[in-house]
């Protein structure tokens, strides 16, 4: 064992303790200070679980997650067997509409459909405009509504690992069911579905996860009463009442735990029926159906109709960046640069922010990332698996949770937060698993003999890495860099907590404007600058990296 | 009328010919080979006859019933049991469900079913493992899991597509003998894909050696390897010595001829293909190792004698192969265990005329 290796895992552990094992901790020790005294307890717990407010938030939300997996799913799988059995024309194009929702941001897709389906927007409008109805019809706002636009912005992790599924399954074990007598339908039940469950396993999960995580959604909606909109309003609002903040701190701790608990158990599962790998098949290309003329014009239907929903967003959203004064109209009447005149000139202080922080963040991700992925790769040094499992453990840890904590933590002892660099550190330690994900990929697939070629003549480990790995990485990594500045850029739920004047990013600004109730039209062209910022950074991706879908599932498999 | 025809199977993959209009007919309870090198076909005629593969042109017929013709019929409805290369065998299910799948959908009573799936387990040597999942089996018992899935339905018929490749040899040997003995003690009529000429021979009542698309030979293992119809099938089965020969003249009842090759001007063969009379040009002499005698000394009073030097010698244990230079071409002669013959020893060959082919 080499002593740079060991020192170098005891570096990396010692920024792990700081960012994240250190403020989860302040943030459980913090849930179970009992008011008024030094002392521990259990109280806040008790006071949480015998309050039927409480419950009953905690209920929603678990009924929320339910319904979203279960819409997920049932829209999802004709989508994903379409993608991955289907030759269709125009298919890369409504493949990358069906899975843009991954990286718009999540906010994107309730103001949208606010403008489009809420109570006087264009909808509604045209209908009673057009005297199909007297009253306008609730769209949106309730739990239908918060389950059709968390499902929207699901949809894609639910039809990737579907799909990818699919398309693993080796043919011959479908073939053997056919001719054992299966019909299609049948065959597709007993033998397609349970082989891809490990597969689905990952996305289902991701998928469940995110109403115990989106507090933004519900509120915009009027919706509060689930967890973490609970917790945010109690934090973020009645921090004076410490009756209301203890409450929501433990909501965002339960909240935490059901996240873990359920990424902890899929992943055990996932580990234990790894059936892909079971078949020693000769071919590995997916099978590919010509379906007949009626399913195929039905399956087009359906794929226009889902891209239509998606291509919505960012439509509507431009519809709005581009004009003012967008409302009781079902379209805008008056065209105007005037939102991204003030966004970009007047308080451009937002866009610098967000692109500051993000880079920032950036660089500490790959300055810590790839001697991560090297070392969990390449040696041997005790501690590094649980190195790689607290890091990836960060992606199933609500945003809220991460920001709570950092505020707790970092307040007095560290007064990390008195200072910006808590903005850029907070993204750090949330997006970091994106980029090591692929780091630790990229590092797997190259060959550990170039390294040994390297130094046998002669050169030293950081010789080596600059000249032969880090180039041969590149791709890979450059993939994992552009993914983290995605999710860095967009992230919300952490920033909200850690922000002081002037340190806003886009996303809060986005929620502050919102929140204000001012112009719409600023918050909406702000929004839009966001996705054409992130649907660029996507091109570039499927460019190095030979497809959307690859990115985009890299990014989120093997979890 | 045979039991299974294939009438001009024609069938291309993105323009390019994978089955060339082949004809052949299989009879009832006959274990049929399809042998050949990679790509020539074998294993797609078999995909078509099962119908997992659907062919541009031609007919299958089986038992009487054709399935193209009138109307493409599907895999599912053929009534044919299938062992997989890859086994295919169900992960996520157990052994007896992997078994019972096809039972389950003719919706046969279900103490009917266990007995079956009883049954056929005990016929291939898997009995009380039935509650095991194939993650928990080795190679040769998810094989087995296959053959037994293939065979519970009594399928009309059943076909093998190259199921002993994944394993190791000795395996392979051991299961050769018991697929052979399973299925004619139950008279299925069964096609077999493999590129293992060895394996053929073992197994087969009858051989059909493809190259590119089509069928050049179909006979015995007995007729493929005595009488190969041209250099291909000739040199895929076994190893055969091939010397290049100039034809001098063609005896009266075209059944022989004499030759001239590279160390003699007269050599002595037989012509078992008439394809062999119609060129002068790019002839062999063929013969197979084990038909050439090896002398210390000239023999007397025989044919076809000519002096060599001994170049090298492989020793396999049981067999001898010497490699003996006769004025500058190579001949291989397979000898017993016990010649002690050493190299750079002068020996003479007896190319036995009545085993000299003379093949194009």
């Amino acid at each position: 064992m080499s002593r740079g290796n060991v020192f170098l895992a005891g570096l990396l552990w010692a920024v792990i303790a700081l960012l994240v094992i250190y403020p989860l901790s302040i943030l459980i020790l913090e849930s179970f200070k009992v008011f008024g005294t030094d002392s521990l307890g259990i109280i806040n717990y008790v006071k949480f679980f015998q309050d039927s407010y409480y419950l009953k938030t905690f209920g929603n939300t678990l009924l929320l997650s339910a319904l979203v997996l279960v819409t997920t799913t049932v829209f999802g799988i004709p989508l994903a067997y379409i993608l991955a059995r289907y030759r269709q024309r125009g298919k890369t194009v409504l493949t990358a509409l069906t899975l843009l929702p991954i990286v718009l941001p999540a906010f994107a897709g309730v103001f949208a459909f606010v403008i489009f389906f809420g109570k006087y927007g264009t909808l509604n409008l045209l209908l009673m405009n057009a005297g199909l109805v007297k009253k306008p019809l609730n769209f949106i706002y309730g739990m239908h509504g918060l389950v059709f636009i968390q499902s929207l912005h699901m949809l894609p992790f639910i039809v990737l690992s579907l799909s990818a599924g699919f398309s693993m399954i080796d043919p011959s074990f479908e073939e053997a069911a056919e001719v054992e007598g299966a019909s299609g339908f049948w065959r597709f039940i007993t033998i397609t579905l349970p082989l891809c469950a490990p597969t689905y396993l990952a996305g289902a999960v991701i998928v469940f996860l995110w109403p115990f995580t989106d507090w933004l959604t519900p509120l915009i909606l009027g919706q509060s009463d689930f967890l973490p909109s609970v917790a945010y309003i109690n934090i973020a609002y009645h921090f004076t009442d410490v009756q209301r903040k203890y409450m929501g701190i433990v909501a965002v701790v339960v909240s935490s735990v059901v996240c873990i608990c359920l990424f902890l158990l899929a992943r055990w599962w996932v580990e234990k029926r790894k059936y892909t790998g079971l078949s020693k098949g000769t071919t590995s290309e997916g099978r590919v159906i010509e379906p007949g003329i009626a399913i195929k014009s039905l399956s087009y239907v359906y794929m226009i109709f889902i891209a239509l929903l998606v291509l919505l967003i960012p439509v509507v959203l431009g519809l709005s960046a581009f004009s003012r004064r967008w409302v009781f109209e079902p379209f805008p009447t008056y065209w105007t640069l005037e939102n991204f005149r003030v966004i970009l000139l007047e308080t451009p202080l937002l866009v610098k922010n967000s692109f500051l922080f993000s880079g920032i963040a950036l660089v500490f991700g790959v300055v810590f990332g790839l001697p991560a992925a090297y070392l969990i790769v390449r040696t041997k040094v005790p501690g590094k698996d649980a190195l790689d499992f607290v890091i990836t453990l960060m992606l199933a840890f609500p945003g809220m949770a991460v920001g709570v904590s950092y505020l707790l933590a970092f307040w007095e002892t560290i007064p990390l937060a008195q200072y910006w660099i808590i903005m850029p550190l907070a993204l750090f330690a949330r997006r970091l698993p994106y980029f090591l994900r692929m780091a630790h990929s990229s590092y797997l697939q190259l060959d550990v003999s170039l390294e040994e070629a390297a130094e046998v003549s002669g050169a030293g480990k950081i010789r080596t890495f600059a000249t032969i790995s880090l180039p041969l990485l590149l791709k890979g990594v450059l993939v994992g860099v552009i993914m983290f500045f995605i999710m860095a850029f967009q992230e919300i739920s952490t920033a909200i907590f850690l922000y002081r004047g002037g340190w806003e990013t886009m996303p809060i600004g986005i929620y502050l404007n919102w929140h204000r109730g001012m112009e719409f039209g600023i918050a909406a062209a702000m929004a839009f600058l966001m996705i054409v910022i992130t649907f660029i950074l996507l091109l570039i991706v499927s460019r190095l990296s030979g497809g959307v879908l690859k990115a985009a599932w890299g990014s989120t498999a093997k979890q | 009328m045979a039991f299974i025809e294939i009438k001009k199977l024609y069938k291309t993959f993105d323009k390019v010919e994978a089955i060339s209009y082949i004809d052949l007919e299989i009879e009832e309870g006959e274990l049929i080979t399809l042998l050949g090198p990679s790509g020539c076909g074998k294993t797609t005629t078999l995909r078509c006859i099962a119908g997992l593969e659907k062919p541009e042109g031609g007919d299958i017929i089986i038992d009487g019933k054709s399935m193209i013709a009138d109307g493409f019929v599907h895999s599912s409805k053929r009534g044919i049991g299938m062992v997989f290369q890859n086994y295919a065998v169900w992960p996520h299910m157990k052994v007896y469900t992997n078994v019972a799948y096809g039972l389950k959908l003719q919706k046969a009573p279900r103490h009917t079913i266990e007995q079956s799936v009883m049954d056929v387990l005990k016929l291939v040597g898997l009995a009380g493992l039935e509650n095991r999942y194939p993650s928990q089996l080795s190679g040769g018992q998810q094989q087995r899991v296959a053959l037994a899935r293939a065979l519970v339905r009594n399928p009309k018929v059943l076909l093998l597509d190259e199921p002993l490749s994944n394993l190791d040899a000795k395996l392979r040997e051991e299961l050769r003998f018991e697929i052979k003995s399973l299925v004619r003690r139950m008279g299925i009529t069964s096609v077999y894909v493999t590129h293992d000429q060895a394996e053929a021979m073992v197994i087969s009542d009858r051989v059909a050696v493809m190259f590119e698309g089509k069928i050049v030979q179909i006979g015995t293992p007995n007729d493929i390897y005595r009488k190969p119809i041209n250099r291909f099938v000739a040199d895929f089965i076994g190893t055969m010595n091939f010397m290049p020969a100039e034809m001098i003249e063609v005896a009266e009842d075209k059944s022989t001829a004499v030759v001239r090759t590279g160390f003699t001007d007269r050599l002595s063969c037989r012509i078992t293909s008439d394809a062999a009379l119609s060129k002068a040009d790019n002839l062999f002499a063929s013969l197979r190792p084990e038909d050439i005698e090896m002398f210390a000394e000239a023999p007397q009073g025989k044919e076809n004698c000519y002096k060599g030097t001994i170049t090298n010698r492989a020793y396999l244990g049981n067999l001898l192969f010497f490699f003996v230079d006769v004025s500058g071409v190579t001949i291989r002669v397979q000898a017993s265990h016990l010649l002690l013959y050493e190299e750079g020893q002068d020996v003479y060959l007896h190319l036995n005329p009545d085993k000299c082919l003379l093949l194009l």
